[in-house]
């Protein structure tokens, strides 16, 4: 459905996006995932014809964007991170209007309204003139806006940004209703979005690709590299035993209570060593109280991810330094 | 040309559904009024009338008082096209739905001019008021709105290229408005300069001896051109600036 290739944006000496290349077949949900500023919605743009590329190429249901631009155009639904509306128009106005320019003839425009209405939740607000509306509703008419004309491809940028928890609700079991039907590109910088709607992910970093893979093996970026367990009794006793158990990093005392933090020497290994500190704590009569994984945030996992593949000869001449 | 009819459709209603069009109408034709009332009160006083000397002649065509308001008002229709959706972001939605750029600029272009076109109809009542008390001369009514046609459309053409090049409604007002001004100040050059190519161009470019041309019944093919170009040119440029936000 989406083809990119080595595509790549400067704005003026700027380069927003770097020789990216990913596809996105027919069916698929795919979270774009990415930090603030990653080239996410360049991305988007160039995708959804608003933007050119400076080099590289975009193809869209086997229409290049650039040479074809209409029919590229045609099956996508795009909803920019800003929902710009005309906010003089009611919303029925103007998702007739937006009907209209996408091709949708008179006679079905009514209906196809109607749905896109019903599918956004708008129903009860199809009177209201637009600049009366509330953050959440102004998004759910750019949402209306992107499947009005019933494209085979959604583009959404940060479609939950700026809402409340009950509206991000709302917002990702419409985008998993709609999933049904639909090719869904979703851009986000909340990996456990991603999680939730998505079948795939895409990680991208300062304009590059960086990770790429299946919604578990994008957990794995999260899976916990410590433990925190707390205990009743005294455990600095037995901070040399607990360090020589087998796949065990490091031992710290945690910073407010009497617990301590133990790294993995690798991810995959957690479990295990969870366990076997455990059973090791409790045989030495102390009760264990308390076990959480100490997850990265998702800042951490970008940098770890950013550091790895975009520039790794600073991130090393950091590490020296 | 996608997109040219629903677009020019949204542009009419969103004119008409803010104070601005309404205001800028009334303000325009008050002027009109009282301009048609002064050149009445002038033609009832002194007398003698002559063929081409009538009230009509000299409502079109005898006084600076009919175009010297379009200066101001037809920037001030064609500020918003393109800066306001610039800058709220919604041309972002009308250049991602499927239309070409043509259809975007001349959809916009053709709503203000109709505007334009519905701000002048009121006018027709001087002559209707006029007709029941004399004969008007329908051909030189017809001529006369034609040139008030193509200077408003030229006008309105060179204000959608500003709107376009500026994302501050203001600014492009002001631009759009100097262009015009400096256009009308050129006419000036007729009477400045020694007969020759100089003076040629200037009267050629003069909407002041166009339009006593046009309220005399004289339709000079160089003046059409002249507009004409005054029209397309800088549509021109409006649909290959819009095509260049892409590369930005």
């Amino acid at each position: 459905m989406i083809e990119v290739t080595k595509l790549s944006k400067f704005y003026g000496d700027f380069q927003a996006v770097r020789e990216l290349s990913f596809g996105v077949a027919k069916g698929e949900v795919v979270g774009f995932l990415g930090p603030n500023g990653a080239g996410k919605s360049t991305t988007l743009r160039i995708i959804a014809g608003f933007l050119g590329a400076t080099s590289g190429d975009v193809r869209v249901a086997g229409h290049s964007v650039v040479d074809e631009p209409l029919l590229a155009r045609e099956s996508i639904g795009y909803m920019p991170e800003t929902s710009p509306l005309y906010t003089e128009m009611r919303v029925v106005e103007y998702l007739s209007f937006r009907a209209e320019l996408k091709g949708v003839g008179r006679g079905a425009r009514k209906a196809s309204v109607a749905r896109a209405l019903r599918d956004a939740g708008l129903e009860d607000r199809e009177r209201s003139v637009i600049a009366q509306l509330s953050k959440g509703y102004r998004q759910r008419v750019g949402l209306a806006d992107a499947l009005v004309a019933n494209p085979p491809l959604l583009l959404l940028d940060e479609p939950t940004a700026g809402l409340d928890p009950n509206q991000i609700r709302e917002v990702r079991a419409l985008i998993q209703r709609l999933s049904a039907d639909h090719t869904i590109l979703v851009s986000t910088h909340i990996l456990s979005e991603v999680e939730a709607m998505c079948t795939r992910g895409l990680v991208i970093a300062q304009g590059k690709l960086v990770a790429e893979g299946t919604i578990d093996e994008l957990r794995d970026l999260r899976r916990s590299r410590a433990v925190r367990i707390r205990v009743r009794g005294d455990v600095k006793n037995q901070l040399g035993k607990v360090r020589r158990i087998e796949g065990v990093a490091g031992v710290e005392p945690g910073d407010r209570d009497r617990g301590i933090v133990i790294t993995f020497s690798s991810p995959e290994e957690g479990d295990r060593v969870t366990e076997a500190v455990v059973a090791a704590l409790v045989a030495q009569g102390l009760g264990v109280l308390e076990v959480a994984p100490v997850v990265p945030s998702l800042e951490q996992v970008f940098s770890d991810l950013t550091s790895k593949s975009v520039e790794p000869d600073a991130s090393r001449a950091e590490a020296n330094a | 040309m996608r997109g040219l009819y629903p677009i020019f459709k949204r542009e009419l209603f969103s004119f008409f559904v803010t104070p601005l069009a309404w205001v800028l109408m009334t303000s325009f034709l008050l002027f009109q009024g009282a301009h048609f009332f002064v050149i009445l009160m002038h033609y009832a006083n002194s007398g003698e009338l002559s063929v081409d000397g009538g009230p009509v002649q000299g409502f079109f065509g005898g006084t600076i008082l009919l175009y010297l308001p379009l200066l101001l008002m037809c920037p001030l229709l064609t500020m918003r096209t393109f800066a306001e959706e610039r800058k709220s972001g919604t041309i972002e939605a009308l250049l991602t739905a499927p239309v070409t750029p043509a259809g975007v600029v001349l959809g916009k272009y053709l709503a203000t001019l109709a505007v334009y076109v519905i701000t002048w109809i009121p006018t027709g009542l001087y002559l209707v008021a006029l007709s029941r008390f004399g004969e008007v001369d329908v051909r030189i009514v017809a001529t006369s709105y034609a040139a008030i046609l193509l200077v408003g459309a030229g006008y309105i053409s060179i204000g959608t290229m500003t709107s376009a090049l500026t994302t501050n409604q203001l600014t492009a007002a002001v631009v759009a408005s100097v262009a015009l001004l400096f256009l009308f100040l050129l006419a000036l050059g007729e009477f400045v300069f020694d007969p020759g190519i100089l003076r040629d161009v200037c009267s050629h470019v003069s909407v002041w001896s166009m339009m006593s041309d046009f309220s005399r019944g004289l339709v000079d093919s160089r003046r059409l051109v002249f507009y004409t170009s005054l029209v397309v040119l800088p549509l021109f440029i409006t649909v290959r600036t819009v095509e260049s936000w892409r590369w930005g």
